[in-house]
């Protein structure tokens, strides 16, 4: 079997939509309008991804994020280009491809609501035909990652977000596929439970060699799991490298803060190439009196956002 | 198809139904209020026409076929239209979608465990109360195997009339009238809220041969003795009926719904 986990050449997706009008005389014309327009939420998007890898699939909203994790998991069929998601094409072998991927919607749950999550995770144990031996030991792994006693026979309806999410994404990892989806896991939750299901990803990554597709608007996500990320926007790719080559690649910016006489702190970012941070203070202080300065490291957040701005252009 | 995944399913369905357990009584509650109202609008009818019989039937028979008509009702009773209009427009159909077995048994194999409980607590009651105060007007005999078997066949048709009505939620994207229209159908035209025996002969010849029947008006024939199903020609006839009408309607099922899902995949939804 070859370490390509899952491979895209270049996938494009159109959606065909009705033109709407505008107010009650234009709803009556859409009934029976044709008039429809293509827009195109995927456009030639190539990618490889190695078994084992966690990458960040990250872009602004209405990116084409989810679009193209439907596509992945076969969900929805490309209009052009080939998928291949552990060497089979998702949306012809649905059911197929179902069995060897895992899926964490973190706005939805898979699991049975009214149910307590051990009677869920027999359920998805019997649904994926897991053998009774590979499902102890996972449920064993699960135990050595997260304290999961206190869950376990607990109706999924009376869980709080964050154990609800990881409930979520221990069925997903349940029959041990080779590849999962985690559609933004983190979102809503607080910090520690942030951490807690950071270190579960990374824990299951490296038990398991799973391959993790992970899209988030979490900085923080993409700091603690992902060595590499991918960075599309308007359906189209724009990045695609590791981490470092992007923080390097953004290395000579700088993020100055300044303290301004009313105690609020105003921000600017700053290309040292290009711009003297000295020259940008000075520049302030002849307005206005400064009453405390901070010269910061760029985040990762602050290289995203110049990424997309960089693409708008 | 596995066993093992159908169990599960069902087992998970009972284990969620009974979990629900108070609606189970407040059903069998409002059956009663239902069936107080039935018992006297029948009353009145058959008071009127100074006769003991009515198109064949006593009050009695009447009677006892209505009872077992609306407690078949709430076993057979599905919701596929109504949870899949809702998992369309929250999204969650994506979900079911991502199961690692064909969407239509995923769906069938998570009611059946429903069904098992209603059958149980709401159909056995009914008819241990319905024999009791008949004094054994429902022979005991091979019948209740043919009821029975009639009734998985019932079964089957139900939810496949409901996977046929289900897909409309694709297209119409709202569901509430395209649902009291195949309720209200199904239950007048099924002879589940008047005996077929009532109805007009020329439509009652139409209604015969129509798969609604084959719901409710053909396993309660098979139980009660009606309709020929005391004659092995006649017990044919009416299978005959329920098989020929659950081939078309999976067979046309099977067609529109990998038609609606194809929509669902090359337009998102």
């Amino acid at each position: 079997m070859s370490s390509e986990a899952l491979v895209m050449k270049n996938v494009c997706k159109d959606f065909k939509v009705l033109n709407r009008h505008e107010g009650l005389k234009g709803s009556i014309k859409d009934l029976f309008s044709r008039d429809y327009k293509i827009v195109s939420a995927v456009k030639d998007v190539s990618l490889t991804v190695n078994q084992g890898e966690i990458i960040g699939y990250l872009g602004p909203n209405g990116a084409g994020k989810s679009t193209t994790i439907k596509m992945m998991t076969g969900v929805l069929e490309p209009t052009s280009g080939e998928i291949l998601v552990n060497g089979k094409v998702p949306y012809k072998n649905r059911t197929e491809n179902c069995e060897n991927i895992g899926v964490v919607f973190g706005q939805r749950s898979q699991l049975w609501w009214s149910l307590p999550l051990i009677e869920s995770f027999k359920l998805l144990r019997d649904l994926y035909m897991v053998p009774q031996k590979d499902y102890e030991e996972m449920l064993e792994l699960y135990r050595s990652l997260v304290d999961i006693e206190p869950i376990l026979h607990k109706p999924v309806r009376q869980m709080s977000l964050g154990q609800r999410t990881l409930s979520d994404i221990l069925a997903a990892f349940l029959h041990n596929p080779p590849v999962v989806f985690l559609d933004e896991p983190t979102i809503g939750l607080d910090v520690s439970m942030k951490s807690k299901i950071r270190e579960l990803i990374l824990g299951l990554n490296k038990e398991k060699n799973t391959t993790v597709i992970l899209t988030t608007h979490d900085m923080g996500d993409v700091d603690a799991l992902c060595r590499r990320i991918v960075i599309i926007d308007k359906g189209a790719k724009i990045y695609d490298n590791d981490i470092d080559h992007l923080k390097n690649y953004f290395g000579s910016y700088r993020t100055l803060k300044l303290r301004l006489e009313d105690d609020t702190w105003e921000e600017t970012l700053i290309d040292e190439k290009t711009t003297d941070v000295m020259d940008v203070i000075m520049e302030k202080q002849k307005t206005m009196k400064i009453k405390d300065i901070k010269i910061l490291e760029i985040t990762t957040e602050e290289v995203i956002r110049k990424i997309y701005e960089g693409s708008e252009r | 198809m596995n066993p093992k995944r159908m169990l599960a399913l069902t087992r998970g369905g009972i284990m969620e139904s009974l979990h629900y357990r108070m609606s189970i009584f407040v059903t069998l509650f409002a059956n009663l209020i239902y069936l107080v109202l039935v018992y006297y609008l029948w009353k009145a009818i058959y008071d009127s026409s100074g006769t003991d019989m009515v198109n064949g039937m006593t009050f009695t028979d009447t009677m006892i076929y209505l009872i077992l008509a609306t407690a078949l009702f709430n076993f057979l009773e599905m919701f596929v239209v109504w949870d899949m209009s809702r998992s369309i427009q929250s999204g969650n159909i994506t979900l079911d979608l991502l199961k690692p077995m064909s969407f239509r048994k995923y769906r069938f194999w998570s009611y059946t465990g429903n069904h098992v409980v209603q059958f149980v607590l709401s159909f056995i009651p009914t008819f241990v109360v319905v024999m009791i105060v008949t004094h054994g007007a429902i022979r005991m005999g091979v019948n209740l195997v043919w009821f029975m078997l009639s009734t998985l066949l019932a079964l089957l048709i139900n939810y496949n009339i409901e996977m046929l009505i289900a897909p409309i939620c694709f297209y119409t994207e709202s569901t509430w009238g395209v649902n009291i229209m195949k309720e209200t159908i199904v239950l007048l035209l099924s002879g589940a809220t008047i005996p077929l025996a009532f109805f007009p002969e020329k439509i009652r010849m139409v209604v015969q041969y129509l798969p609604f029947r084959a719901v409710y008006d053909i396993p309660l024939s098979m139980l009660l003795g009606k309709n020929g199903a005391d004659s092995l020609r006649g017990l044919l006839h009416l299978f005959g009926l329920q098989v020929a009408w659950l081939i078309v309607l999976t067979i046309a099922g099977n067609l529109v719904w990998n038609k609606a899902v194809k929509k669902i995949i090359v337009n998102g939804g």
